[in-house]
């Protein structure tokens, strides 16, 4: 496993406001990174920065280039997907192919093609003619036949219907997602990239709140449903979020043990929405 | 090799106007000649009087040949310019700037790409494509003349059209040369405008000039902006006595000589790299 992002000290205003104040953080290869904010919490910022799009403060390093110098030799190891509206809707889906052919030296056309004839798209139509979730499939189809080694994806399934968000995470995890590749993506949907993240960066209002695996995430927090007479005792301990379930308790704590915490109630893991919440309602705090 | 070949070919799926707009031109020039032709040739014979075949052919061909070639270039100079002041907005505006940025092209390759489509492309193309019109429409006159005449009259001279395509081409050369600052403004104001890059391309020259004849009552700067067509063929063509187009004898050792097509040519790679620059940090979102 090696570093293939590096931030140092990033930071970004738009005007008085700061997107990014400061921020540190790195993914490693292999690793599907979640990147978890609220809409304007700095997300799209960030990943802005790691593309080289934007021009920013601090350092950003990605396979050791310097993506706002470097772009050019960056795209031919990373894809990224940046919502679903930006393929134009003047362009046929047989130039599509042609065009990501032409400047792409790792695309490979017959595995685009394959994919697509899984789906209604036809190679005759144009982007405007088809829905929102086959502009989707067709910029996956784009991307998937890429053999890149990072992947990208800003809101990647914003306006999908279920069915389509669903088809999305399944074919990127079984078509794309090798272990040898890297996934870093944002959404504010939490719970529907839940099971598929090995690692969170929590983004609140510029800064990193969390920065953990789902591993690391499982050993350090827990939730504890507490039993009605077991409050005060639970309270004692300082749990950092609490908040009230059909009238019972559920609190949070971090670096507690599991021994500790076992008479307060029924524990659990806690689910990363559930985390994100209580991390960033006690950050404002 | 490919990958600019088919940059190249993009531009024409977006902008079909490019295109279609000469196409339906040569189209209709031909429909008219096909439909017309008979009475203005034998309008044209009785007021010019017609040589034997052999000899120079009369002006009158000279000035058709021209005349036809000049709906062309008139035509290409619009597509053009309205290509160029579109070509770095509309990218921004549907936002598939993001999808084009999201592969390895570098913002270098693509604004060179598309000022050389519009600048020498389009206005090749016509060329190309007017010399081909002129020559049909000539055999369609010819054999219209020749069912009604029974043959021994003819307009068409092939040395003479020889030399007519030589010197449109240099002129065609020239002018494009003469006139790149102007593309290269264009797709500044395209990369610069957040809305309406055709206020942007006008208002600024015409501001300058009347603040200029206001505050100044001058019109130095008004004439370098012009770069009036007039200076240009004094600079590259010598003049012989004689009539008709043909007497316009090329000269480029006097446009290489001349300080303006120079200045000319550095403020449109100035203005270039501006419009590179402008579409690397512009970030609208």
């Amino acid at each position: 496993m090696t570093t293939i992002i590096e931030a140092m000290g990033l930071s970004k205003r738009y005007g008085t406001h700061v997107a990014l104040d400061q921020v540190n953080f790195s993914v490693q290869s292999g690793r599907i990174v979640g990147l978890i904010g609220r809409n304007g919490a700095g997300k799209t910022t960030a990943l802005k920065a790691i593309l080289g799009l934007t021009p920013h403060t601090g350092s950003v390093s990605v396979f050791g280039l310097d993506p706002s110098r470097e772009r050019n030799a960056l795209m031919k190891d990373v894809c990224f997907i940046a919502d679903t509206a930006v393929l134009p809707r003047w362009l046929r889906v047989a130039n599509a192919i042609d065009y990501v052919e032409g400047v792409h030296p790792r695309f490979q056309r017959a595995r685009a093609e394959e994919f697509l004839s899984h789906t209604d798209i036809r190679q005759r139509s144009r982007i405007g003619e088809l829905s929102k979730g086959m502009i989707t499939q067709l910029h996956l189809a784009l991307i998937l036949a890429i053999d890149a080694r990072l992947l990208v994806l800003d809101e990647p399934t914003i306006g999908l219907d279920l069915i389509y968000r669903r088809q999305f995470y399944d074919t990127l995890l079984n078509d794309y997602f090798d272990y040898e590749r890297t996934i870093l993506l944002t959404t504010h949907q939490v719970e529907e990239v839940e099971n598929l993240l090995t690692d969170v960066l929590f983004v609140d209002r510029g800064h990193i709140v969390l920065d953990a695996s789902v591993e690391a995430i499982a050993e350090r927090y827990i939730q504890v449903n507490v039993a009605t007479d077991q409050i005060e005792a639970a309270r004692a301990l300082h749990p950092f979020y609490e908040r009230q379930i059909f009238g019972r308790p559920t609190m949070l704590f971090e670096d507690q043990t599991r021994g500790a915490l076992s008479g307060l109630g029924e524990l659990r893991t806690p689910g990363i929405a559930d985390l994100f919440v209580a991390k960033v309602q006690t950050e404002a705090a | 090799m490919k990958s600019l070949q088919v940059q190249i070919r993009r531009e024409f799926w977006e902008h079909r106007a490019l295109w279609i707009a000469p196409l339906s031109v040569a189209a209709a020039l031909l429909a008219v000649v096909a439909l017309f032709g008979h009475q203005q040739l034998v309008h044209l014979d009785t007021t010019d009087g017609v040589t034997a075949a052999g000899g120079r052919a009369p002006p009158v061909f000279e000035i058709m040949i021209i005349g036809w070639a000049m709906i062309f270039y008139v035509t290409a100079a619009i597509m053009a310019s309205v290509y160029l002041m579109d070509c770095l907005y509309g990218e921004r505006r549907d936002r598939s700037i993001l999808f084009w940025k999201s592969l390895p092209v570098s913002n270098t390759q693509t604004v060179l790409v598309k000022f050389l489509v519009g600048l020498v492309i389009v206005p090749l193309g016509s060329f190309l494509l007017a010399a081909v019109t002129s020559a049909l429409a000539s055999g369609i006159l010819e054999v219209r003349h020749r069912a009604a005449l029974n043959g021994d009259l003819s307009l068409w001279n092939t040395i003479t059209w020889l030399r007519l395509q030589g010197v449109m081409l240099y002129a065609v050369v020239v002018t494009l040369l003469w006139y790149a600052p102007y593309a290269a403004y264009l797709m500044l104001a395209s990369a610069w405008a957040r809305r309406s890059p055709y206020m942007w391309a006008l208002i600024p020259p015409i501001l300058l000039v009347l603040f200029e004849h206001m505050v100044f009552g001058t019109n130095y700067v008004s004439r370098i902006l012009l770069r009036s067509y007039g200076e240009l063929s004094k600079l590259a063509f010598r003049t012989y006595g004689g009539s008709g187009p043909l007497a316009n004898i090329p000269d480029p050792a006097g446009l290489l000589a001349s300080p303006q097509f120079w200045l000319g040519l550095a403020a449109a790679a100035l203005m270039l790299a501006l419009a590179i620059r402008l579409r690397r940090y512009r970030d609208d979102s």
